[in-house]
């Protein structure tokens, strides 16, 4: 749920242009931070683990529409500037089959991307705490806190940006005959209930915080097995 | 999202948008998507909707697998709908229409035009990694997606995924994702090698199809202003809102006529035809 299913044109102007305007100001920096990186090596990494995350989003989870993102797994064998570039490269590409709007890509990024960086800090904090005997706890722990914090971003953005029905002339009145001006157009009083918008994504959330939890650490584990190097470069 | 069937469908198809130049479509799609944003009406969205539908009957491919992979977003439409809801149908109709529109537009776009093409299209504002990134992760969505089907027939055959034993299942699902990411990155990093050795510098070559600019182009390029226009009229006057249930009229007898004339080629559709 951290990722911003938002449609096109419900949240306003602004906030969907700052978002733009912070994701390309992050992705330069990103990209200036990587630039010394051999490329060779890196991009087809990039390439993979994106594609990974698209195929994550593709299995959904019956009833709760709930899909793993695989952001912190991003995160931890790609590091926080490439990891970045790799949730931009998807939620662009994502855009373009309907998930999330085209529009609130650059708001999806900054969400997603804090949740592929903080999973990667958080992961290599419990590594200096833990050591290397415990990958499946170190990256579910850090996963988990990761969506907890992706989640309340997005949240924050959705209270920032007040999604605003108030701003939705519509001629309602024709249909529930309330609250009409001389144009024949309404303007609806309501805006949206974020409490209890909130309470939805928390109780939605949870379960695939865990299940998502589960499955990255389950991943990193078996990658550390069979190829340290991905998570541990210092052993390449 | 059936990534294989909309790259078959980009690649095979033969209506007058995969006729179009990409740049065209992306054009198109940035007007419908633009309408979408500034509109408020619900009558117009519908209109836009029935619309978006005709143009998907015109293209002659499977058109409920495709409202099917566009009707995904609604599912998230209608948490912000219920979330904002006053008790009028009108104002959570408008955040659900607003969702299938911008993503049908941008599912027109991707099943009638290869990613390769697209790619091209906006390659001049992207920077080099972002290029590269986008391209391998494009080779390797097709990589990864046989190599799961494989997976996953080899575990349930192997008993690694059986009904019932779901704790077990979920080992089994996630040690299969992380053999697929070192199998896929083995691959991907194969084909990058062979890429570089070819002269691959960066550069993504758009095939060369529909390189000069043509009806087709300028067909695709008038029912995004029109929509846009339309948008943009009623936006700015009020009092022509009351249009929006001609306009709907219209776009429901456009789709209701389409679908007999292309859909339904065996019977009085194609009478009319002759």
């Amino acid at each position: 749920m951290s990722h911003m299913h938002i449609p096109d044109g419900v949240l306003p102007v602004w906030i969907v242009t700052a978002g733009w305007i912070v994701t390309a100001l992050l992705l330069a920096f990103c990209i200036k931070r990587v630039s010394s990186i051999e490329l060779k090596r890196k991009v087809p990494l990039i390439g993979i683990i994106s594609a990974l995350m698209i195929v994550g989003m593709t299995l959904e989870i019956v009833p709760i529409a709930y899909h793993i993102n695989l952001t912190v797994v991003a995160g931890i064998v790609l590091g926080p500037a490439l990891a970045f570039i790799s949730v931009f490269i998807v939620d662009l590409l994502i855009s373009m089959f309907g998930h999330g709007g085209v529009t609130v890509v650059g708001l999806n990024t900054i969400i997603i991307g804090a949740e592929a960086v903080l999973g990667y800090y958080l992961f290599q904090l419990f590594k200096e705490v833990m050591g290397n005997k415990s990958m499946f706890w170190e990256s579910s722990l850090a996963a988990l806190l990761s969506l907890l914090l992706s989640t309340s971003i997005m949240l924050g953005v959705v209270y920032i940006s007040q999604i605003s029905p108030e701003k939705i002339e519509s001629i309602g009145h024709l249909v529930s005959g309330t609250g009409s001006n001389t144009n024949g157009l309404r303007v609806l009083e309501d805006g949206i209930n974020f409490s209890r918008f909130a309470k939805t994504v928390f109780i939605l959330s949870p379960l695939g915080w865990i299940l998502e939890s589960v499955i990255t650490g389950l991943v990193v584990k078996y990658v550390f097995r069979v190829r340290p190097d991905l998570i541990l470069p210092e052993r390449a | 999202m059936d990534v294989s069937a909309i790259d078959y469908y980009a690649n095979h198809g033969v209506s007058f948008l995969h006729g179009a130049r990409a740049l065209s479509k992306i054009i198109f799609a940035g007007l419908v998507i633009a309408s979408v944003v500034i509109s408020n009406s619900f009558y117009l969205l519908l209109a836009v909707y029935f619309s978006l539908l005709t143009i998907v009957i015109w293209t002659r491919l499977p058109v409920l697998k495709i409202v099917t992979i566009a009707a995904y977003p609604a599912i998230f439409a209608l948490i912000f709908a219920a979330a904002s809801w006053n008790g009028s149908w009108v104002s959570a109709g408008v955040i659900v229409l607003k969702a299938l529109c911008a993503s049908l537009a941008m599912v027109i776009l991707i099943v009638t035009t290869p990613y390769p093409d697209v790619f091209s299209s906006i390659e001049p504002v992207l920077p080099r990694i972002i290029r590269e990134g986008l391209f391998l992760t494009y080779r390797s969505l097709f990589v990864l997606l046989e190599l799961t089907d494989n997976l996953v027939k080899g575990l349930r055959v192997r008993g690694g995924l059986t009904h019932g034993r779901y704790i077990k299942n979920v080992v089994n699902f996630s040690s299969g994702i992380g053999l697929l990411l070192v199998r896929g990155l083995d691959l991907s990093e194969k084909f990058y090698g062979v890429l570089n050795v070819r002269g691959y510098s960066g550069r993504i070559s758009g095939g060369g199809r529909h390189e000069k600019t043509g009806v087709n182009d300028f067909t695709a390029i008038v029912i995004g202003v029109l929509i846009l226009g339309a948008a943009l009229v009623i936006k700015k006057n009020g009092e022509l809102s009351v249009y929006d249930g001609c306009m709907l009229a219209l776009s429901l007898a456009a789709l209701v006529l389409s679908t007999a004339y292309v859909v339904l080629p065996n019977t009085w559709g194609r009478a009319w035809k002759k």
